[in-house]
């Protein structure tokens, strides 16, 4: 590969929650590097240091410590350097005031949990350009030889 | 009984003729009333007893003065302005100021209430003004304290109305609180419940990855047995019954969280279509409908006041139980329509089938939430005629249901025909924005 790898940038503070998403979408085939955080101040420092040059795609759960993530899209929004940067929110609420705040805001998919892992991945996919996903020969319950 | 006047009967009587002036006189004095004659000129020719007493003054006093001297100042100008017009006009006799009660001034100056009658009396070119005078105090006194009792009586309603309001205020915000409190708690049981499905769908796929490891020809067949024999029993029955336990904690979970947002969701107050919203929720069954081979029939329904979608979000939830309650393979009907009643500000909907019926135990729980007990024909964690109620009370309506076991059930709802006035308005303002 000679572009830059796309890194997931997890911003979720619930371990279960986090370890159920790296799971998962390993399983669906997505090899890209996934880079976790706690909070909403981590997740935002992380982008504004420029993570490690590399591009950056966000899932970002709404109720974190610190800064929630709707502050967290609303100030990446806010910045021409991170505007474009492409959002995919998380939660456990399929308010619709919330999830029309979250698209008012700018992000780019909502997601409520418990996720769906086909049309996430689905989403994921149509997101970023360049995810890679990479389908596994057979399926992980027989592993091969 | 002939029916004769006072002159009639005097000029009749015996008496009359006998009268010298002097005891007609003592007669005008000793009556309570005051009896006051003026002439032409306004000037007072006649005094008697009961017009000293009720005035103060010794008839010597006044005869011969302007009746202005029984009048308080502010009447001076346009009360013999009255007297002329009626000296003038065509009536005989009338009663000053119809049932009002008029003023006149005692010698010491004091103005108080008098009832006043006034004739005319005439003898060739002359004309003489004669008032009989009443004293209005006790009148009057009752008429104010009639008055003050009234004021009292509307104050009291006003205190008692605000009292209501803000009692209603604080109940709805009271509700709002407890809605506000049952989401945040569903919403944060949401998040270990993630945990829970995500966690028990991680070990079914890790018991289908061991399942594939022991197919390895490599393994003991005794080991093999042991290990498949717990895999697909102990471990299957394990998963089987927390995917249960989540699905239904989630069900309960999302129903709670339902609830709690019929309560906070704004509505958009306007005439409803009622009729057209029954057709809509009607169509919306149809699959459901032709299963069950029901006959779905609606009757012409009046417009309301109120929110279309939670009008329909009522009407599809009645709906929807109507036609789980239908048990015959065939013949099922249910009516949708209007029970006319004399109440001109709520019209009074029901839906009514012809189906299982409910049973009279569980009649008075109905409404509330997680109290049906779930059956086989009754699906759902029995929240959604909670939902139906708070969402019609939030309407200002009502709801109730009328059952019969094996006969059917017919549920019946008022919505607000008309906009609210203004006192309600104020209510639905709150409401709204709650």
């Amino acid at each position: 590969m000679t572009h830059q790898r796309l890194v997931i940038l997890l911003a979720e503070d619930d371990d279960g929650h986090a370890q159920l998403i790296e799971r998962n979408l390993k399983r669906a085939g997505v090899v890209n590097p996934i880079v976790r955080v706690a909070d909403g101040q981590a997740a935002l420092d992380y982008i504004r240091q420029g993570g490690n040059g590399q591009p950056l795609l966000l899932l970002l759960d709404i109720n974190l410590p610190r800064v929630d993530g709707i502050e967290v899209l609303r100030q990446l929004k806010a910045d021409p350097n991170t505007s474009k940067l492409p959002v995919i929110m998380l939660t456990t609420t399929d308010d619709p005031r919330e999830v029309d705040r979250c698209y008012a805001l700018g992000c780019s998919v909502y997601i409520t949990k418990p996720v769906r892992y086909e049309s996430f991945v689905e989403a994921l996919r149509r997101l970023g350009m360049f995810l890679e996903i990479v389908k596994l020969p057979s399926p992980p319950s027989s592993p091969s030889t | 009984m002939e029916n004769f006047t006072f002159r009639e009967n005097f000029a009749r009587s015996y008496v009359l003729h006998h009268l010298t002036p002097e005891q007609l006189a003592d007669i005008l004095d000793a009556t309570e009333d005051g009896i006051v004659t003026v002439d032409s000129e306004h000037r007072i020719v006649l005094f008697n007893r009961g017009a000293a007493r009720l005035f103060g003054y010794e008839p010597s006093e006044v005869l011969g003065q302007p009746l202005n001297v029984l009048l308080p100042e502010q009447y001076h100008q346009s009360h013999p302005r009255d007297m002329e017009e009626f000296a003038r006009g065509p009536v005989e006799s009338r009663r000053m100021g119809s049932r009002r009660i008029v003023s006149g001034r005692r010698k010491d100056g004091q103005v108080f209430p008098i009832e006043v009658t006034i004739s005319k009396l005439r003898s060739g070119e002359r004309l003489w003004l004669t008032a009989i005078i009443r004293d209005a105090e006790e009148r009057k006194r009752y008429e104010d304290a009639l008055l003050r009792w009234n004021q009292q009586l509307e104050e009291q309603v006003r205190q008692r109305t605000a009292e209501l309001m803000e009692r209603n205020r604080q109940l709805q915000e009271k509700t709002a609180e407890n809605e506000m409190f049952v989401y945040s708690v569903s919403h944060d049981l949401r998040s270990p419940l993630v945990n829970l499905m995500g966690f028990s769908e991680e070990l079914e796929v890790a018991v289908q990855q061991i399942g594939g490891l022991l197919r390895d020809p490599r393994l003991p067949s005794e080991v093999r047995d042991a290990a498949e024999s717990l895999l697909q029993g102990d471990v299957q029955e394990s998963l089987g019954y927390i995917r249960a336990a989540v699905e239904r904690l989630s069900r309960i979970i999302d129903g709670l969280l339902r609830l709690s947002r019929a309560g906070r969701v704004e509505y958009r107050w306007q005439a409803v279509d009622v009729e057209q919203i029954a057709r809509r929720v009607v169509d919306a069954h149809r699959t459901m409908i032709h299963q069950r081979q029901a006959t779905v029939t609606i009757e012409p329904l009046p417009m309301a006041w109120a929110d279309p979608d939670a009008v329909e979000q009522v009407m599809a939830n009645l709906l929807h139980n109507a036609l789980q309650a239908l048990d015959r393979p065939t013949g099922g009907q249910i009516v949708i329509g209007h029970r006319p009643t004399p109440s001109t500000t709520f019209h009074t909907y029901f839906i009514a089938d012809n189906g299982v019926g409910i049973d009279p135990a569980l009649l008075p729980r109905l409404f509330h939430p997680f109290q049906s007990k779930p059956s086989a024909s009754r699906k759902g964690e029995g929240i959604g005629l909670a939902i139906v109620q708070r969402v019609v009370e939030r309407m200002g309506g009502s709801i109730g249901v009328e059952s019969v076991l094996h006969q059917g059930t017919t549920f019946h709802f008022t919505l607000p025909a008309l906009p609210p006035t203004s006192i309600n308005s104020d209510i639905a303002k709150e409401e709204s924005s709650a």
